[in-house]
């Protein structure tokens, strides 16, 4: 059965703040030219998490290498790096007085490294800029390649993520230019390099997969070291992406939560409207408690 | 007299959304940030909160309609 159109069960709810703060957020993101994944996305959490003064940065154009059936990010030819980035994302940071800074991309398999070079800039230029600040990363697979990994992590990030996604046999569907194994890779790669750095994971439910399927992910992603876990449901951005093929109910998130920390997750975000950055701060904060 | 525009809902510029509910009706008092109208997108429903204090005057969208980013949706006198 596919989801008729605009049709959502009572939790799917977002209260839009009256902010003043969501409109300096703007402009603030507007006046450095700044790709955010809030807005690319189509995100629902965007007006409460711009009225709290968060967002999350997606660096390295706002186009993508591939063609995932859930994202809203728009796929093609990708436009060169602007080398000014770095800098123009600090300032942002700052002048938006962040203490949590997370950092996206665009995947870009036209580039040698994958970008990670340019995460690793933007890294540096936030340590310099707002050294009191926490930096987290979600970054693309970098093809499995090891060394990215490595440029990435040598630059210092508190965190470390790198999703998922999905559970392995919707991957054709959902990821088709992705894999399974590479992403769990991933992980371990970065955590056998800096076993210091949170390494952290997600995926999105409700595209068809069965709970046993996610309960193995989550069994895989530990015996990847992966020490956070975040679990939203998945919502279509338009009629063209994979439609909704179930709404979970919140008590199953809260199922779902419980699993990951009997598993041995050090934090679990797990709730409809959970996404991979969403409160990102305080999830951190109950990792490292 | 105050124009309510359809705010920013996550959605990329130009985009729109469908009226689902009005929660006042013409000629009813409103205060500063209680819901005014439950808005769906693609993505999810939305409760869009009064930017101001005063009386509805003026409804320009309708239950089902489709109104864009944007789009003033309603007018509210202020006191």
């Amino acid at each position: 059965m596919t989801q008729p159109q605009r049709k959502f069960p009572p939790w799917i709810k977002k209260r839009l703040p009256a902010s003043a703060q969501a409109e300096r957020t703007r402009e603030i993101l507007g006046r450095h030219r700044l790709n955010t994944v809030c807005r690319s996305a189509q995100c629902p959490n965007i007006g409460e998490c711009f009225a709290r003064g968060t967002a999350t940065f997606m660096i390295m154009g706002n186009t993508c290498t591939r063609s995932c059936r859930f994202c809203a990010v728009d796929k093609g030819k990708p436009e060169p790096l602007q080398e000014t980035e770095p800098q123009r994302l600090a300032l942002a940071a700052s002048e938006l007085k962040l203490s949590h800074i997370v950092v996206t991309s665009v995947t870009r398999d036209d580039l040698e490294d994958g970008g990670a070079s340019h995460f690793a800039a933007v890294i540096r230029e936030l340590r310099h800029t707002t050294p009191e600040a926490t930096v987290e990363v979600l970054v693309p697979d970098f093809q499995g390649n090891a060394e990215s990994i490595h440029t990435v992590l040598d630059a210092g990030p508190d965190v470390f993520n790198h999703n998922v996604e999905t559970v392995p046999s919707l991957y054709p569907k959902v990821r088709p230019e992705a894999n399974y194994d590479v992403s769990l890779r991933v992980l371990s790669i970065a955590k056998g390099l800096r076993p210091d750095i949170l390494t952290k994971s997600g995926l999105m439910v409700g595209l068809g997969e069965r709970r046993d399927e996610v309960e193995n992910v989550m069994k895989d992603l530990i015996k990847s070291k992966c020490d956070i876990l975040t679990i939203g449901q998945y919502l279509r951005p338009s009629p063209q992406h994979l439609p909704v093929a179930e709404f979970i109910e919140p008590a199953e998130f809260e199922r779902f939560r419980e699993s990951g920390r009997l598993m041995g997750f050090k934090a679990v975000a797990s709730a409809p409207f959970v996404r991979s950055s969403y409160n990102a701060h305080e999830v951190n904060k109950e990792a490292q408690a | 007299m105050f124009e309510v525009k359809l705010p920013d809902l996550g959605d990329n510029a130009g985009d729109e959304a469908t009226v689902s509910t009005w929660h006042y009706e013409e000629g009813d008092e409103i205060n500063e940030g209680a819901d005014l109208v439950e808005m769906t997108t693609d993505k999810a429903t939305f409760n869009v909160p009064s930017p101001r204090r005063g009386t509805l005057s003026e409804i320009f969208a309708e239950e089902g309609d489709v109104v864009k980013v944007g789009e003033i949706i309603a007018i509210i006198e202020e006191e």
